[in-house]
């Protein structure tokens, strides 16, 4: 099978005394959509900024095609294929959505890759089509409530064309309907293509995820962290049989419901 | 004929649909109009060098605007730049017999290395801690001024300059329209895709980055653009002067372009060109009662921003203009419609 796409080794990583990501390594197929999942403080979104380079790791090794990206700027992660969303969306409250999205059509990946494109706002226009806000496109993004920020999230991060996207929780905050639109938006974007200016590479994916349910239909494989741990890692059925998962993440007898 | 004819018509027709239509426009064309017709009117030496200095200091006062309004980098360090324009075109007029025409852009260029020097080791900065730092390097430049004062003449600074074109009505014409020229450059640049990334800058740094785009570059790319319209205007100042002082560097100087930028409201550019031609007249018209000026002065603005917390212009033009629900075109406030996509406006 040759290199894997995305390979984490032995990552490590400490605020003060709290060791918050412990000896972590997983890999991530080109065509695989893994959920990383785990409760509160287990250390995914941690893992995630480890990977895009907002926060630095004390140890390990983070490979993308066969390339150690450890030590690179955040930038240059973004234009070697890897897009990430926040889970606190961070969008740039005074400009309009539009704006928004050129920010990430203006970096040098999206430029190169969209050269026959004359503007960069078409571009942008279409990353809002597909994440299903175009209509919103002139309204300041403080505006926005809190379904539509992440789909704009979203739009920011595809509008880079990433080969890897890392999604920390997509679904958090929206309601049902919102959460099922989504689901299939990820899901199209998986399966490559074009929208409209967009390309489309059908980028692998880490979904950080509480919602359960919605994430088992769309995930290939489950790593599932404990205490900045991994505590299992297989396929979606295996991970919700496996009881030191039911113990870890739904306390005790797993009175919780898991879905 | 016919068709200098058709093609005036046209002109007419793009005048009357772009700029008749928004009395913000309206007011642009009028100020630039009849700043370029005063000339005409009077021959008044004090009132031209009351408008010269603030052609001068609004093209201070806006490079302020395009560094700490737009891409959000508090500097209270500007006279820095001032500064190092004002002396190196002073200097190298003075010993390299270099004419203002070419002493001016080498003190801009000049003034991008400071901003580059200033830009490098305020990266990792940000806020208050910026705006701190940034104080410090004219300070910085200061004690180096008095501590050579056989290169930069010490307190008594560097004077002797040869004047900027040799006429009043020259030095007046030379300033203003480079103000209006500098000016509109500025705004077209926080108009274009890399003023879209200064903004961005401002709003959420780490969402930048994220986004791919090299924060470092574009910041220091702020820093060097903001120099270098400084730059020009030190330039202009120490030539126009024909002086080139500590007082061009003092904390004082650093000050006042952001008391100008924020009384005529930041991340406008606009903002800070107008506010200069309403306090640098009103301070010098306020000299009826010298013991107070100062003071009317900072009751004047301590008002305005009690009341206009945005600054002045851009509180006028939600005044008298109000923004399409739909399309977001600016309308005249009195229209009951948009005029491009006909939406209810109030």
């Amino acid at each position: 099978m040759g290199q894997p796409f995305l390979e984490i080794k032995g990552l490590n990583k400490g605020f003060g005394g709290l060791t918050a990501v412990n000896n972590v390594g997983f890999t991530v197929a080109r065509d695989e959509i893994l959920g990383l999942i785990g409760p509160n403080g287990a250390g995914k979104t941690t893992i995630l900024r480890l990977i895009t380079a907002i926060l630095k790791p004390d140890s390990g090794t983070i490979r993308f095609r066969g390339k150690d990206i450890v030590g690179l700027k955040a930038w240059d992660i973004v234009n070697q294929g890897i897009a990430c969303t926040f889970q606190n969306m961070r969008p740039f409250r005074r400009l309009p959505i539009i704006a928004n999205v050129m920010v990430s059509c203006l970096s040098p990946r999206a430029m190169k890759r969209g050269e026959w494109v004359k503007k960069v706002e078409a571009k942008a226009m279409d990353a809002l089509e597909f994440a299903g806000i175009s209509d919103m496109a002139l309204e300041k993004a403080s505006t926005l409530s809190q379904g539509d920020l992440k789909r704009l999230e979203v739009a920011r991060a595809v509008a880079t064309e990433p080969e890897l996207l890392l999604l920390d929780e997509p679904f958090g905050g929206l309601s049902p309907a919102e959460t099922d639109l989504m689901a299939k938006s990820v899901h199209r974007l998986h399966k490559g293509g074009r929208f409209g200016r967009l390309h489309s590479e059908g980028p692998a994916m880490i979904i950080v995820e509480h919602k359960l349910q919605q994430l088992m239909k769309i995930v290939d494989r489950i790593v599932v962290l404990n205490f900045g741990t991994i505590i299992a890692d297989g396929t979606p059925e295996e991970v919700v049989k496996n009881r030191e998962v039911i113990k870890a993440y739904l306390g005790g007898e797993g009175s919780e419901d898991a879905a | 004929m016919g068709l200098i004819a058709f093609y005036l018509k046209r002109l007419f027709t793009i005048f009357k649909g772009e700029v008749l239509v928004l009395p913000s426009r309206i007011a642009l064309i009028l100020f630039i109009l009849v700043l370029l017709l005063i000339p005409v009117a009077t021959y008044d030496p004090y009132l031209f060098r009351i408008l010269t200095l603030a052609s001068i200091f609004a093209i201070l006062a806006a490079s302020w605007d395009l560094l700490s309004g737009f891409t959000g980098q508090m500097n209270f360090g500007h006279a820095l730049f001032f500064g190092v324009g004002a002396y190196t075109a002073a200097l190298v007029n003075l010993h390299f017999h270099i004419p203002p025409w070419g002493s001016i852009p080498l003190g801009g260029l000049a003034a991008v290395l400071a901003g580059l020097v200033v830009g490098i080791p305020c990266l990792r900065l940000r806020g208050t801690y910026l705006a701190l730092t940034t104080l410090a390097f004219p300070i910085i430049l200061l004690g180096i001024v008095f501590a050579i004062p056989g290169i930069t003449g010490g307190e008594l600074g560097v004077s002797g300059l040869s004047r900027l074109t040799g006429s009043r009505v020259g030095d007046y014409y030379l300033t203003v329209v480079l103000m209006i020229g500098l000016c509109t450059i500025m705004w077209k640049i926080t108009d274009s895709n890399t003023g879209i990334i200064f903004h961005a800058i401002r709003e959420d740094e780490v969402a930048v980055r994220a986004s791919g785009i090299n924060t470092t570059r574009y910041k220091l790319l702020a820093f060097s653009l903001s120099g270098f319209f400084a730059g020009i205007s030190g330039g202009l100042y120490a030539h126009f002067m024909r002086i080139a002082g500590p007082s061009n560097l003092e904390v004082s100087m650093s000050f006042t372009v952001v008391i100008w930028a924020i009384f005529g409201g930041v991340v406008t550019i606009y903002g800070p060109v107008g506010a200069v031609f309403i306090l640098f007249p009103l301070l010098e018209f306020l000299r009826f009662w010298p013991e107070y000026r100062i003071l009317m002065f900072a009751l004047v603005i301590l008002l305005i921003l009690l009341y206009m917390p945005e600054g002045l212009f851009p509180w006028i033009r939600h005044k008298i203009e109000t923004e399409c629900p739909r399309c977001k075109i600016r309308n005249v406030a009195t229209r009951k419609t948009c005029r491009v996509c006909m939406a209810e406006l109030h």
